[in-house]
């Protein structure tokens, strides 16, 4: 009872504490005679406003009862017909230009920042399948007798784990971006599965390494070649042991995610800058992108949870 | 590779085993014994005598210096001998049970008849639950290895095991981490598979077992073996050699 009430004070505080932060920054943006104005975000994470529709050919515009217009072009192309305007920005018999503005549609479309946010979530996603399926064959030919594997291995993980991210991507980018032929896409992908997969390639080895050589032995004893014990009982294992340290690699992954950015990605980092640049509302958009990173690194973090709760409860 | 027909007496053949560590502890000095079908003999010797080591060799857990190893009529480390298929047939079970933790009791069971003998599941849960049931686990089926006993987990390691229908079953020190009130469950299961006809060479420090079930003892010491016969004469009144009577009035 007594610990109870103890407890509420603190969580008072707690509250108490986070109020005050909140107000020290309020008061720190008024000392600068920071404007506040959130609502200049929003328009870059769902698009409300009317979508200009651009006339693709010199053409001659008709507009029926039902004011639907339809452009007939000069070259012959087939018809534009727009039905669902919301306001027409020519009349019948209008001779237009290509590249002129001739209608506005209501549309509901992702912003910027909604983009970029899908960009970073697709760039994680795509590197983390890779990191793990890299990492998981370093580590297995680290932990390989063959002096040839695990050198090679070693090799890889030094010279990833001893350079920064930074120097990394561009040198994808650069280097082997135009010796393969990469889009900035893949050796933004490439880049980030090399870099992540050196620090699952460390996790998972450390993994294997802490079940005990009784496993491998009881499953050998029962007829198992090496691939299989490994599959089927150090694998499962390891996997469940190595969940915690594995699940701060992939958030970092997700964080690091924000560096492809350099390389002209627009991810959520680099739609935050130009959101920036277009709405000068400086502080909002920063502290959107900071919540928006949020939203994705709490979402992997809680379903890494769930997935430990799940194998736990077997043991 | 495995000779599932193998029709002759001796199920083990060892000649002249030496075990060299690179770190050149001498670990098994020219043992030559052989061990018939539907035979048990049970192992004893003071820690470090190599007895362990010795019951490693015979499903190649542990390699030999120089020697050599026949199991079923298949010589070890010939060309051709492949390893995995031979150790189908021998069974092992470990001082530390070492079953599979995130695999049921059922999956354990089940794990190495499914995916190295290719047999179909239905088949193969049968069997597990067949298997279980002689072991007195009838109940514990789908339940996890942590939560069981050290005796329970022990005997589901002998089911595991026997999955594999192997001919000779090798028991390295089965009783020798448990508390003293399980060792007797573990015992009996081993005594039943004994009655049974099966093949068995056990390390232990249980000489109530030994006297009791063995049909030879081995005695080793600092890596020989220094006496094999009948119990009769290794537990009798005058024991036949002073090393082994030292050893014995040393633990009884």
């Amino acid at each position: 009872m007594n610990k109870k009430t103890n407890n509420l004070k603190w969580h008072l505080l707690f509250i108490f504490t986070i109020g005050l932060i909140s107000a020290g920054v309020y008061v720190a943006s008024q000392s600068i005679n920071y404007k506040w104005q959130w609502h200049l975000v929003w328009p870059y994470i769902i698009d409300t406003s009317p979508m200009d529709i651009i006339a693709q050919g010199d053409a001659t515009a008709s507009v029926d009862a039902a004011g639907t217009l339809t452009l007939t072009y000069d070259n012959g192309d087939p018809d534009t017909v727009i039905s669902n305007a919301s306001q027409l920005l020519v009349s019948e018999g209008d001779f237009i230009y290509e590249g002129d503005q001739i209608a506005r549609v209501d549309s509901v479309r992702s912003g910027l920042l909604l983009d970029g946010l899908y960009m970073t979530l697709k760039i994680s996603v795509i590197s983390l399948l890779f990191s793990i399926a890299i990492g998981l064959i370093t580590a297995l030919m680290r932990i390989s007798a063959n002096p040839f594997f695990k050198n090679l291995a070693i090799l890889y993980i030094e010279i990833i784990r001893g350079t920064p991210l930074l120097v990394q991507i561009f040198i994808v980018y650069f280097f082997l971006g135009t010796v393969f032929d990469l889009d900035k896409f893949t050796a933004g992908v490439v880049a980030l599965s090399v870099f992540t997969g050196a620090y699952v390639a460390e996790i998972l080895r450390s993994g294997i390494q802490s079940i005990s050589v009784g496993q491998m032995e009881a499953a050998r004893s029962l007829g198992m070649t090496y691939p299989k014990a490994m599959i089927y009982v150090i694998l499962p294992q390891a996997f469940r042991r190595t969940l915690p340290p594995m699940a701060g690699q992939l958030i970092t992954l997700i964080k690091d995610s924000s560096l492809v950015s350099v390389i002209s990605i627009t991810d959520l980092t680099k739609a935050g800058r130009e959101v920036v640049s277009g709405s000068f509302a400086t502080f909002e958009v920063w502290f959107t992108v900071a919540v928006l990173y949020l939203l994705l690194t709490s979402t992997l973090s809680w379903v890494i949870q769930r997935i430990e709760k799940r194998l736990a409860s077997n043991d | 590779m495995t000779n599932k027909n193998y029709t002759g007496d001796d199920i083990v053949v060892t000649k002249n085993i030496d075990k060299i560590y690179p770190n050149g502890c001498h670990a098994l000095k020219n043992v030559t014994t052989n061990i018939k079908r539907g035979e048990v003999v049970v192992i004893i010797g003071p820690s470090g005598s190599g007895k362990s080591t010795y019951l490693r060799t015979l499903n190649q857990l542990e390699t030999i210096t120089s020697g050599s190893i026949m199991v079923d009529g298949v010589t070890m480390y010939d060309e051709g001998t492949n390893i995995n298929t031979l150790r189908e047939n021998i069974g092992m079970v470990f001082q530390s049970f070492n079953l599979f933790p995130h695999l049921s009791v059922k999956e354990n069971v089940m794990l190495a008849p499914l995916k190295v003998s290719n047999r179909s599941k239905v088949e193969v849960e049968e069997e597990a639950e067949t298997l279980l049931t002689r072991v007195g686990l009838a109940e514990k089926i789908n339940i996890y290895p942590t939560q069981l006993s050290g005796g329970q987990q022990q005997r589901v390691a002998i089911a595991r095991a026997l999955a594999m229908k192997p001919d000779v079953m090798l028991f390295d020190e089965p009783t020798s981490a448990l508390d003293p009130e399980m060792v007797g469950e573990v015992l009996d299961v081993m005594k039943s598979l004994a009655a049974e006809g099966m093949t068995m060479v056990v390390v232990t420090h249980e000489m109530g077992f030994a006297n009791e079930v063995a049909d030879r003892v081995l005695f080793m010491e600092e890596g020989e073996l220094l006496v094999d016969d009948i119990p009769e004469n290794i537990f009798g009144t005058v024991a036949n050699h002073p090393r082994l009577q030292k050893f014995l009035s040393n633990i009884l």
